[in-house]
């Protein structure tokens, strides 16, 4: 982390980084996203955590290379937070891997209302000075 | 071993858009008739004085104020804070400081002023209670939570949104009832199926409401109730339990995990069943929350919630009445004072005082109040006894 590159998760800011944040965030901003495992149990975590939630020792990231996921739930949000009102409607989905890892995103390019089960790939996106990964159908 | 605690007063301010009045007002709007019933401040031991959010007021330190207006400002005070259910976690508080002993009589009160913001404000704050690093970047709302899990329970389940809408016309039915209702309208069917599309498939009518009001009972130890009342609610069962913090870490969305633990340890603790129950005061911040309430309590199996309200069960004749006073539905639902207006509905019931006879429950022994804060991090569930 020789430079700071100022990117944020996601469509609106939570700037609390951490350098563990800002690994995954230019990893992410490389195309790859993070998981991290626990160096002493190998519990995962996706997202990742700094700390395992098992026994509170240090994770380290590895990447996360799964790539198809079915939809577990969506909300299509019509009335948002006002920080988002400007992308209003939007989809939430909850994707499933097979390895059983969740991940939380947006559908960016719906072709219509989704349909728990339906097929869901994970991509990346670059957005002014966020980065952030998202769901295609 | 533990005293009894008794709900020997309640009281309640009107709900709504409260432009006439803030936190403060509110507050005193809701101590008036605890006053009036004899419950002076020199009676008081101390107070547990709380709201959810301060972002709505910017007030910070806000049991100091309220303690102050209320003329309790040498009274020693606290607040406590677990969102939807800071009424009920100041309950449960109040209620371990008077059983062990500390304090014989306790001051629990609770607010929420919420429309001195657009409503798109007020869905950032209350958004901001989700995860802020993974969840609140992608924008998911307090009714984009619900409506996750009710796209999820619609699908296993096959439930057509009309059953949801059939809980928001009875919400509503009841809460046109109510006096102190924020919405106190009727609804059609097919108005509330219809309505416009807030986090689909949640639409208007299965939203709560965005709600200013206060609400607060006072708790009194065994020996020292007869003072203040002949009329008891005993404080018979108590439970609480807590689900993970992201959503997508929930094994389930059919159901509120810590909602069943709440539920199980009230039971046990009060020794009693789901069948035992007269009335419930159930957290409707949403349709679904209801529905997946009804199965977590216990009053029907998973995924056949849709059968007490297809048959009507829930209505005030029914086998198990749900949120006959209107509920967060039709009632509103200012976050603090919810859990208190819960107990504050069940004492009313039990003591055969609802101000119309058509929302009465006949012959209230047992009443729950189940709470649940964010989309289930917190739940609280209370079980009242009947104390004469």
């Amino acid at each position: 982390m020789a430079e700071h590159k100022e990117i944020y998760l996601g469509y609106s800011s939570d700037k609390a980084v951490t350098p563990f944040l800002q690994k995954f965030l230019e990893a992410l901003d490389e195309g790859k996203l993070m998981k991290s495992k626990c160096t002493k149990c190998g519990a995962e975590y996706l997202p990742p955590r700094q700390q395992c939630q098992k026994d509170m020792n240090e994770c380290e990231l590895t990447e996360f290379t799964e790539r198809e996921a079915k939809l577990y739930s969506f909300v299509i949000v019509d009335f948002a937070p006002a920080s988002l009102s400007s992308k209003q409607p939007y989809i939430v989905a909850i994707g499933e891997f097979p390895s059983g890892l969740r991940l939380t995103a947006h559908i960016t390019n719906p072709m219509g209302p989704p349909t728990v089960g339906m097929p869901l790939k994970l991509a990346f996106e670059h957005h002014e000075k966020m980065v952030t990964y998202k769901w295609l159908v | 071993m533990a005293r009894k605690v008794a709900v020997v007063a309640g009281g309640h301010s009107k709900f709504g858009k409260r432009y006439d009045a803030t936190m403060r007002e509110l507050c005193a709007e809701a101590y008036k008739p605890i006053y009036d019933d004899g419950i002076t401040q020199d009676k008081i031991d101390a107070t547990v004085l709380s709201y959810a959010a301060s972002q709505f007021t910017g007030q910070g330190a806000g049991s100091a104020l309220i303690a102050d207006y209320l003329g309790l400002q040498d009274k020693p005070h606290l607040r406590v804070e677990s969102a939807c259910t800071t009424g009920t976690a100041s309950l449960r508080a109040a209620w371990g400081m008077v059983a062990s002993g500390l304090y014989d009589v306790m001051l629990v009160l609770g607010v929420e002023q919420m429309n001195r913001v657009s409503s798109a404000t007020a869905t950032e704050y209350m958004s901001q209670a989700g995860d802020m690093r993974w969840e609140y970047p992608y924008g998911i709302s307090f009714p984009a939570f619900y409506a996750l899990m009710a796209s999820r329970y619609m699908h296993e389940y096959n439930l057509p949104h009309e059953v949801l809408s059939m809980i928001s016309v009875k919400s509503h039915h009841y809460g046109a009832q109510n006096p102190k209702s924020h919405l106190p309208k009727e609804v059609t069917l097919e108005e509330a199926h219809n309505s416009v599309p807030i986090c689909r498939p949640l639409n208007l009518y299965d939203c709560s409401l965005i709600t200013d009001g206060a609400a607060g009972v006072v708790i009194a130890a065994e020996d020292r109730v007869k003072e203040f009342t002949d009329r008891p609610m005993w404080i018979k069962g108590i439970g609480a339990g807590a689900s993970a913090m992201m959503i997508q870490d929930r094994n389930s969305l059919t159901s509120i995990p810590g909602a069943k633990r709440a539920a199980k340890a009230a039971y046990t603790m009060a020794g009693l069943k789901p069948d035992d129950i007269n009335m419930a005061e159930v957290h409707d911040c949403f349709s679904i929350a209801e529905m997946i309430a009804y199965e977590d309590l216990g009053f029907a199996e998973p995924g056949k919630g849709r059968e007490l309200v297809e048959n009507k069960e829930i209505y005030h004749d029914g086998r198990i009445p749900v949120n006959c006073d209107g509920g967060l539905k039709s009632k509103g639902h200012p976050l603090g004072a919810t859990g208190l207006s819960m107990a504050y509905e069940i004492l009313t019931q039990m003591r055969g005082e609802a101000e119309n006879q058509s929302r009465q429950i006949k012959d209230v022994k047992y009443g729950l109040a189940h709470n649940v804060g964010q989309s289930g991090q917190f739940v609280n569930v209370f079980i009242f006894e009947r104390g004469w």
